[in-house]
């Protein structure tokens, strides 16, 4: 098949935040520095060469940039100032655009404007919508915050998955909606990088033999812990695993969280809350200051990213807080409000379309990666042993 | 009637604020007040120029002529010229000016650049406008640094019946050329070439040579400068010593050789290399005992000498000196590897810079030309183990160079040091002849055999069996006592990491740490990486801002012992045409903007 350049692949990469890659004169240094980088997946020089050269459709078929984490080492060393790290987080970014099926995401990423309208209108809506359901549907009472005649009922009585009418209803309603995105983006991601390529037949029994990497690689971010420099690991780590329980929490186990007892569950919030909170914090003091490689360049959707989480986080203390130490139901049911605003504009729009993409994404790259491991491997007799010297490259 | 002419001055030039740059508002405000100039627009260095907005500027402001001003103009012309031509003007009519290219750049000088863009306007180059009074010439000539370059100077203005100083910092002459075996491309013995130009040099009458020596004090104007020069003490009569070794067998203080690169030692009463020009030992007043404790300890040396010629009680001498033209021949240091930690020198034992491999593999190294690694030996007066080479230590099997240490590199220096990929295939050619059965690995980002007969020369290693791999060396590691390099190689598509028994850095060439000293004493300015600058890329690469003081050699840019010795005679042969002709240019900066005003004046009345 003949390869298509693409001269303004480039200046389309600059609006995902890819702005030094002319600089890359193909030393090799970060390829070799990058600790994670190992046949048959040798980042990132390959991908900076295909940039230079407008090699988009070899790109948009590039699982690489999901396989670094961005330690920074490569930028660091990098004797061109080209930043190839960077140059990966953007060519995240634009995977991302490339593998939603809606175009919204292309939208957001080349214009922060856009998604920043987009969260204030969903926003609006939000507020609008929940106060209209409490008013309707829900306890019509504002000053009632829990229980079943809450103003916004969290469950309906005898009903654990809160089916019928009530908050949780938009949760799974949304859930489903997000889940189908993000898989069809995942198929699509399937097809770029596997499924349309003829050199990767993938017998079905090897996807099946990795398919456990999903969840491995989701819980643990092994991979992320391979890097040399530990501390991003935990720091993402922590913010993940706080993330991942509050959302289980609020969704299965919100009774307990209002009951007045002190209960297990509120260890669990309480010390994911801090875990979000002051990860976040972390990150945008980092993205502020510029005190470590991986935050030295911001793209607008990161600041946008870390906004909502700072918000969401802080609107959901102050919300529970207005009801368990102050017993001001009115005020926490406004916070609750407030705090959905943030809520339902971060899941609806970032999961699917911005920065929390690369929470399926990335994982799914490592399982892709090690099924065509698996297949180059194959094709190319046994793995490929580590270079003897004395065989290679003579002259 | 003549046409008026409309000129339209453009600044292509980002100004840095800092206090020695250029002041570009001030050059624009200038500018404006320049005969026919309509148009003043500073618009910094952007690269991307969009010729059709620049002509219709150009066409809304009538203009028939432009003057492109910059430190490098020529990277904007062709918009301009695109865009006068759109304008439907005459594109002959682009005019640069170069901040850079004369002399503004480098020194911060607003003035100048005011200067260069007047020229530019009338639409005279600034070098024909800007020529100096003529001075009267002293004979004598001074040249600084004793290496190659120096040498050569000196030989051939001593040659013509001058007389020459040369001044050299270390305590023989020979620079870095007398560390070497060989030369590339010719492979020739480098030795063979050199000594006979050192003892030319010890033996001319008229060359006055003092070694361990500085200049430490500059004054007078070109054509008659003042020197002070310091004769560091060298406690040993030059003329008396025979070079018996007898005191420096006595000597108990051991330190590294600087000749050897620090491979092997040597006392502090020593002679660098024994065919050393003076052929005399002398005492280094940092590490001798005698001299360090105030002349309380030691003195052994004193009475083993025969010739009665160690004197520790000598005193430094600073002599004034008279001189027409200063040669400056300096040369370089290398980069300091230690610099890279990943890379593993200085805690490596084996991990070695191209330097000391240069003496590693010289037959009059530690060696005896042997190219072994280094091993753990028992130093018995500190009571530690050390790691040295030995000639009967082990052999490498897998030797890798690494090119482009501290060279085209944004973390540390930004510009080719030119020389390091032709002497990296020198030390390539070597490993494969001296140790046939070893691997010998080149690992480099591009390679560069820009020279006469390079080409060839690379052409041939290749066929010897060097693996020559294209791809920057990322690290190298040790584990259970045998090194490891990593490394992308781009062609064959791999990340390599493979067992290495000897490293060899191949650092780059970088000014001498004391060069920004010695600009300041003779006025004249140092480029952006630190290389002394010439007055006119193109046109006067040896000459320099102050008349009468030419650059040769490594100190002025990095280049090759052809190119240094070229440069060297050239220069001499500018010092000559000024003392035979008895006039010389003077500095142009003895030229103020009013002189460089003056010059047009009767034009502009015609
Ligand atoms: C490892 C290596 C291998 C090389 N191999 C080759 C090769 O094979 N072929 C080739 O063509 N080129 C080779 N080169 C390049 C070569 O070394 C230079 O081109 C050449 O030495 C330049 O000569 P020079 O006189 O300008 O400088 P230098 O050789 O550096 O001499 C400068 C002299 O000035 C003295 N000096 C410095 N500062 C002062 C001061 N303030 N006052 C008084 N004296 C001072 C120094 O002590 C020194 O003696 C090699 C370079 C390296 C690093
Ligand atoms: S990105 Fe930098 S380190 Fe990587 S190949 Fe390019 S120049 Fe070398
Ligand atoms: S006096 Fe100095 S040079 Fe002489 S032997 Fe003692 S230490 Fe060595
Ligand atoms: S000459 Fe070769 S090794 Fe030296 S800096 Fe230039 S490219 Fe690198």
């Amino acid at each position: 098949m003949a390869v298509r350049a693409n001269p303004n692949l480039l200046e389309e990469l600059k609006h995902y935040g890819a702005d030094d890659v002319t600089k890359c004169y193909h030393c090799g240094n970060c390829s070799a520095t990058c600790p994670l980088s190992k046949e048959p997946f040798i980042f990132p020089r390959k991908s900076m060469r295909y940039l230079q050269m407008g090699l988009g459709d070899k790109l948009k078929g590039n699982l690489e940039p999901w396989l670094c984490y961005y330690c920074g080492e490569c930028s660091d060393e990098c004797p061109r100032e080209a930043e190839p790290g960077e140059t990966m987080m953007s060519m995240r970014r634009w995977l991302t655009a490339k593998y939603d099926i809606t175009g919204i995401s292309k939208l957001f990423y080349e214009s922060w404007v856009a998604e920043a309208g987009a969260i204030m209108l969903v926003a609006l809506l939000t507020g609008i919508g929940f106060y209209w359901f409490g008013m309707t549907k829900g306890g019509g009472d504002f000053g009632i915050y829990a229980g079943p005649n809450a103003f916004l009922p969290a469950h309906t009585e005898g009903n654990f998955f809160g089916l019928g009418w009530n908050v949780h209803t938009f949760d799974w309603i949304m859930g489903a909606v997000l889940g189908g995105l993000l898989v069809t983006n995942c198929l699509r991601m399937w097809w770029f990088t596997t499924g349309s390529r003829k050199d990767m037949k993938v017998p079905l029994g090897t996807y099946i033999k990795h398919a456990f990497l999903l969840p491995w690689h989701f819980i643990t971010q092994k991979r992320y812990a391979e890097c040399d420099k530990k501390k991003p690991w935990i720091i993402h780590l922590i913010l993940m695993l706080s993330y991942l329980t509050l959302l289980i929490l609020i969704m299965l186990f919100l009774h307990h969280m209002h009951a007045p007892e002190t209960h297990w569950v509120h260890i669990f919030g309480y010390a994911s809350t801090i875990g979000l909170l002051g990860t976040a914090a972390y990150a945008l003091n980092g993205r502020l200051n510029k005190t470590e490689t991986h935050y030295k360049h911001s793209h607008e959707s990161d600041l946008i990213f870390l906004f909502l989480l700072l918000y969401v986080g802080t609107t959901g203390i102050l919300q529970h807080f207005a009801y368990r130490f102050l017993g001001n139901e009115i005020l926490a049911n406004f916070m609750y409000i407030i705090h959905m605003m943030g809520v339902v504009p971060m899941l609806v729009l970032e999961v699917p379309f911005s920065k929390w993409a690369h929470l399926a994404y990335r994982p799914y790259a490592m399982y892709l990666a090690a099924v065509q491991a698996d297949v180059i491997a194959e094709r190319e007799g046994t793995k490929v042993p580590a270079l003897a010297p004395q065989k290679q490259m003579t002259a | 009637m003549v046409k008026e002419s409309r000129t339209g001055v453009y600044i292509c030039q980002a100004g840095t604020g800092a206090a020695d740059s250029v002041d570009l508002q001030a050059v624009a405000k200038y500018a404006e007040k320049l005969p026919g100039v309509v148009l003043v627009n500073v618009i910094g260095n952007n690269p991307k120029l969009d010729p059709v907005s620049l002509g219709e500027q150009i066409r809304k402001e009538k203009l028939d002529r432009i003057v492109v001003a910059a430190d490098s103009p020529g990277y904007y012309k062709p918009a301009f010229v695109r865009g006068l031509a759109l304008a439907g003007g005459d594109p002959e009519n682009v005019m640069l000016a170069s901040f850079v290219g004369n002399g503004a750049g480098a020194q911060g000088s607003t003035e100048r650049a005011k200067a260069v863009v007047n020229c530019a306007v009338h639409g005279v180059p600034y070098g024909l406008a800007a020529t100096p009074k003529d001075k009267p010439v002293h004979p004598d000539t001074l040249v600084i640094g004793g290496g190659v370059g120096g040498i050569q100077a000196s030989l051939e203005i001593a040659g013509a019946g001058k007389k020459v100083y040369l001044v050299e910092k270390f305590g023989t002459i020979g620079g870095k050329m007398a560390m070497f075996d060989k030369t590339f491309p010719t492979l020739d013995c480098a030795a063979c070439i050199l000594t006979p130009k050192m003892v030319s040099v010890g033996q001319d009458k008229n060359i006055t040579l003092w070694t361990y020596a500085e200049v430490e004090g500059v004054s007078g104007s070109p054509g008659n400068y003042k020197v002070t020069v310091r004769k560091h003490a060298r406690r040993v009569d030059e003329v008396a010593c025979v070079a018996c070794n007898a005191c420096s067998e006595i000597c108990p203080t051991v330190v590294p050789s600087e000749f050897d690169a620090g491979i092997s030692t040597r006392k502090a009463i020593y002679i660098p290399f024994p065919q050393a020009v003076p052929n005399a030992f002398l005492v280094d007043e940092k590490s001798c005992l005698w001299v360090t404790s105030g002349g309380k300890k030691c003195g052994a040396c004193v009475k083993k000498c025969a010739k009665e010629a160690i004197h520790l009680d000598a005193q430094d001498e600073v002599v004034e000196i008279t001189v027409g033209n200063i040669v400056v021949a300096t040369g370089y240091q290398v980069f300091d590897a230690q610099k890279i930690d990943r890379y593993g020198y200085g805690r490596l034992p084996n991990v070695i810079t191209a330097l000391e491999y240069e003496r590693l593999t010289n037959a009059s190294g530690p060696t005896g030309g042997n190219i072994v690694m280094k091993a753990l030996k028992h130093n018995k007066r500190k009571k530690v183990d050390e790691w040295v080479f030995a000639p009967e230590n082990p052999k490498p099997k897998n030797v890798a160079i690494i090119h482009c240490i501290g060279s085209r590199d944004h973390n540390y220096n930004k510009y080719c040091s030119r020389v390091c990929c032709m002497y990296s295939l020198k030390f390539a050619h070597l490993v494969r002849e001296k140790l046939p059965d070893a691997n010998c690995y080149e690992f480099y980002i591009d390679m560069r055999a820009y020279g006469k007969n390079y080409e060839a020369f690379l052409e041939h290693i290749k066929e010897e069996g060097v693996h020559l791999v294209r791809g920057r060396t990322a690290k190298i590691e040790e584990a259970d006592g045998q090194m490891r390099l990593k490394g992308e190689d781009i062609i064959g598509d791999k990340v390599l990491d493979f067992p290495v028994d000897l490293v060899i850095l191949s650092v780059g060439l970088e000014p001498v740490g004391d060069s920004e000293k010695l600009a300041g004493l003779l006025g004249i300015a140092r480029d952006e990486d630190g290389w002394y600058a010439e007055k006119d890329y193109n046109a006067d690469p040896t000459g320099t801002e102050r008349g009468g003081i030419f650059v040769a050699g490594v100190c002025q840019g990095p280049k090759d012992i052809p190119d240094t010795v070229a440069q060297a005679s050239e220069v001499a042969a500018r010092v000559l045409k000024s003392i035979i002709s008895g006039r010389m240019e003077d500095s142009r900066n003895a030229l103020s903007l009013a002189d460089i005003e003056a010059s047009f004046r009767p034009q502009a009345q015609a």
